[in-house]
C-alpha cells in the first residue's frame, strides 16, 4: 500500500509523484468514468508531444463565423448553449486518430514505456468552451487528457512548457510564432471536400524536402536563378550537406518510434510510414537530399522525386494523414485531390514582406513550375 | 488578542459586503532583508507587491463603474511582528500608497483566531504551511504565488487560479483515496477546504461578472494537476454552479505544473489538499 505523507514526498518541483500512487489514483477515476478507457499520460519529456488547436482538431466553422460576425460574447453564449452537441472532426482529426493507433501498438509491445505520442489540446479559446470541447473528446473517444485553454492569450509560451514536438493550428500567425521559437509547426485548413480515405491502422506522414526537412537555401537558388540553375547547383554541391529545416526533428521522432517496432520484428507491419515528396529530380538534385538525410541518420520509407511535376496525384496514391509543404501552391494542389496538407510558413517561399519585394512578385509564376 | 489599527489614508470599506482579504505582512514587505531597529526608511517590497497593485486596479475599476460599489477587496495586513516594527509597517504602507484598510497586529499563535473573528474571506500567505494550517482550521486560505519573473509581473490584472482536483472529484473518488493511504483527518481537511474555496469562488464569480469578457482587470482560472479531463470538466461545472465561469483552464494530467504556472503567473492560487500533497513548498 502506498502511504502518502505531508512532507518529504517530492524534492524537485518538476517531478511527477511516484508512479504507483498516480496509477492508483487514476484507477479510482476509472471507476467513476467507465466508458473512457483510462490510461496514464506520459511525462512530456518522454513523449512525442503533438499540440493541436481546437479548430484543427474539430470542425468549428459555424462557431468561427459567429465569432467573426458577432463577437466574442455571442460566440461564447452559442458555445455554452450547444455544449452537449459534439463538434465534427477537423482536418487534424484523422491524423490524431492514427497517432492513437500507433500508441495502442506501442503499448502492446512496450507496456511500461512512456515513449508514446501525447496529444495536447492547445487553444486560446476561453474556458467557457471547455465543457463542449471535453464532451466532444469523449464523444469521439479520443485519448486527449491534457489541455491549455488560455482565454484569449497566446498559447505559444505553453508549447515550450510542454516540450512540444509539433504544433498544428488554423492560425498562421501562431504557427509562424512557433517556428520562430524553434518549434515544428504547420497551418491547417478546412479538409478537402472529397477526402481520400486514409488508414486507421497505419500512420502515414509525407514531407516536402526543401524548407521543410531541409533549410530553404536551395530554394533561394531556384528563386533567384530558376529551375535549371537549381538542378545544376544541387548536382555540383551533391556532397555538401543541406542545413536542417523546421520539421527535421519531427521526422527524427517518427524514425525513433519506427525503430522500436523494428526491434520487435515488426518492420513489415510497422504502423508508421514516412514519405519524402519533393520537386527535386532523382537524376540530379535528389542525391543531395538523400545524402543529407543519411548523414543525419534519418530516412523515409519512400522518397518520391517529382522533378517539378505536381504533387497532388502522387499524394493521392500515398494517402498520407498529413502532408507538410512550405508552398501554399502545393498545399492547395494536394487538397484539390483529397489530401490533408499543412503549410509550413518557413523560408523564402513565403508571401511575408521581404527585403527584396521585386523578387517576391516574380516568384508566383516560377513557383508553379517547381 | 490582537490590535486593529485603521488606516486613515484609505477609505474604509463595508466589511460585511466587501471581500475581506488578510495578507501576511511578510508577504507585503520583505522579511528577509536586514531591517534596522527604529530605522525610518520604508520597508523593502515583498512578494505580494504586484498582488497589492493588481487588487487596487480591480477596486478602482469597480468604483469607476459604480461609485457606490460595496463588493470591493478590503485588505487587512496581518502582522506577527514585534511592537517596534508596527509604526514602520504602517508608514511603509502609506509610503507605497497601498490600499490596506486595516492593520492587525497579533502573536503568531493568535493569528487563526484573529482571522476568524474578523470574518476574513481569504487569508493569503506565501508560506504553504500557514495556508494549510488555516485551511485545516476552517479559515479560507490561499497561496500568494511567488511570481518568479520580477520584470513581467502583472500589476494591471489580478489573476486568481483555483486548483480543481478536489473540486472536480466525486464523493466516491475522494473515498477511494483512503486506499492511497490518506488519513481520515486529511480527507476531512479536503472537505473543509472545498467548503472554504466555494465561498471565495462565489465572490470571485460575482466580481468577475461585473466586467466584460475582454479587458477585465480580474482574470480567473482553473487548473487540475493529477486528474483526468473528466474531473476537470466536473470542476468546471461545479465552479459554474457556484457562479464562476473561469477564463482559463488547464488540465495537466500529471505533467509538471510549474512551467505552466510560471507562464500563467497567478497572484492567488487556491489550493486543495491534493495539490498540497506533493511537496508544494518546492513551488516557491
Amino acid at each position: 500500500m502506498m502511504s502518502v505523507n505531508n512532507g518529504g514526498m517530492q524534492t524537485g518541483q518538476d517531478t511527477a509523484p511516484n508512479g504507483t500512487a498516480r496509477a492508483s489514483w487514476e484507477r479510482t477515476n476509472t471507476l467513476s468514468n467507465p466508458p473512457t478507457k483510462h490510461l496514464k499520460s506520459p511525462k512530456p519529456q518522454n513523449a512525442i508531444t503533438i499540440a493541436v488547436s481546437s479548430r484543427v482538431l474539430f470542425n468549428m466553422d459555424k462557431e468561427q463565423q459567429i465569432y467573426e460576425q458577432k463577437g466574442v460574447e455571442d460566440y461564447l453564449k452559442y458555445q455554452i448553449e450547444h455544449e452537449t452537441e459534439p463538434f465534427g472532426p477537423g482536418p487534424a482529426f484523422p491524423f490524431v486518430k492514427a497517432l492513437e493507433a500507433v500508441n495502442t501498438r506501442l503499448r502492446e509491445l512496450y507496456p511500461e514505456s512512456e515513449e508514446l505520442f501525447d496529444v495536447v489540446l492547445m487553444t486560446n479559446n476561453h474556458a467557457h468552451v471547455g465543457l463542449r470541447l471535453i464532451n466532444t473528446i469523449n464523444h469521439h473517444r479520443l485519448f486527449i487528457e491534457r489541455f491549455c485553454m488560455t482565454g484569449g492569450n497566446s498559447p505559444i509560451g505553453y508549447l515550450k512548457a510542454y516540450h512540444t514536438n509539433l504544433y498544428l493550428s488554423a492560425d498562421p500567425m501562431k504557427v509562424r510564432e512557433a517556428l520562430e521559437e524553434g518549434i515544428a509547426a504547420a497551418t491547417m485548413f478546412n479538409p478537402p471536400e472529397k477526402r481520400t480515405e486514409v488508414s486507421e491502422t497505419q500512420l502515414r506522414v509525407a514531407f516536402d524536402g526543401d524548407a521543410v526537412l531541409f533549410s530553404d537555401e536551395s530554394e533561394r537558388i531556384f528563386k533567384a536563378h530558376g529551375l535549371d540553375k537549381f538542378f545544376e547547383h544541387e548536382k555540383a554541391h551533391e556532397n555538401t550537406l543541406l542545413d536542417h529545416g523546421p520539421l527535421k526533428g519531427f521526422l527524427e521522432s517518427l524514425g525513433k518510434l519506427q525503430k522500436r517496432f523494428y526491434a520487435k520484428g515488426q518492420r513489415m507491419d510497422c504502423p508508421i510510414r514516412t514519405y519524402l515528396v519533393t520537386a527535386r529530380s532523382a537524376a540530379s538534385s535528389g542525391t543531395r537530399a538523400l545524402k543529407t538525410l543519411r548523414s543525419w541518420g534519418l530516412d523515409t520509407d519512400e522518397a518520391l522525386f517529382l522533378a517539378g511535376a505536381p504533387k497532388g496525384p502522387m499524394l493521392e496514391k500515398i494517402r498520407p494523414h498529413i502532408f507538410f509543404d512550405d508552398q501554399m501552391f502545393h498545399v492547395e494542389g494536394a487538397a484539390e485531390l483529397g489530401t490533408v496538407a499543412a503549410h509550413v510558413p518557413y523560408g523564402v517561399a513565403q508571401k511575408r514582406p521581404q527585403k527584396k519585394p521585386a523578387e517576391e512578385n516574380a516568384k508566383d509564376s516560377s513557383a508553379a513550375a517547381k | 488578542m490582537d490590535s486593529m489599527v485603521r488606516n486613515p489614508d484609505v477609505k474604509q470599506r463595508d466589511a460585511a459586503q466587501a471581500v475581506v482579504v488578510a495578507v501576511s505582512s511578510d508577504a507585503i514587505f520583505d522579511p528577509e532583508v536586514e531591517q534596522v531597529h527604529g530605522a525610518t526608511e520604508p520597508l523593502r517590497k515583498g512578494d505580494a507587491f504586484s498582488f497589492m497593485k493588481a487588487i487596487q486596479v480591480v477596486n478602482e475599476r469597480l468604483l469607476t463603474m459604480n461609485s457606490d460599489e460595496t463588493l470591493l477587496f478590503d485588505v487587512i495586513l496581518l502582522s506577527n511582528d514585534s511592537e517596534e516594527k508596527h509604526s514602520r509597517i504602517i508608514a511603509s504602507a502609506k509610503h507605497y500608497g497601498l490600499d490596506i484598510g486595516r492593520f492587525c497586529f497579533c502573536n503568531k499563535e493568535d493569528s487563526i483566531e484573529s482571522l476568524q473573528s474578523n470574518k476574513v474571506k481569504l487569508f493569503l500567505s506565501t508560506d504553504t504551511k500557514d495556508v494549510c494550517k488555516a485551511l485545516q482550521k476552517g479559515v479560507p486560505a490561499a497561496l500568494l504565488f511567488r511570481q518568479t519573473d520580477p520584470h513581467h509581473q502583472t500589476e494591471d490584472q489580478l489573476k486568481v487560479v483555483f486548483s480543481g482536483d478536489v473540486i472536480g472529484s466525486s464523493e466516491e473518488m475522494l473515498h477511494g483515496l483512503r486506499e492511497q493511504g490518506f488519513t481520515e483527518t486529511q480527507l476531512q481537511g479536503f472537505k473543509t477546504a472545498k467548503g472554504s474555496v466555494k465561498e471565495f469562488a462565489v465572490l470571485m464569480g460575482e466580481m468577475r461578472r461585473r466586467f466584460g469578457l475582454e479587458g477585465s482587470p480580474l482574470c480567473t482560472g482553473l487548473m487540475t494537476v493529477w486528474s483526468s479531463r473528466d474531473v476537470c470538466a466536473s470542476a468546471l461545472k461545479t465552479l459554474r454552479g457556484w457562479g464562476l465561469l473561469v477564463d482559463e483552464a488547464f488540465c495537466m494530467a500529471g505533467a509538471p505544473r510549474s512551467p505552466i504556472l510560471n507562464l500563467v503567473q497567478p497572484h492567488i492560487l487556491c489550493l486543495d489538499g491534493l495539490y498540497h500533497m506533493e511537496g508544494f513548498t518546492a513551488m516557491s
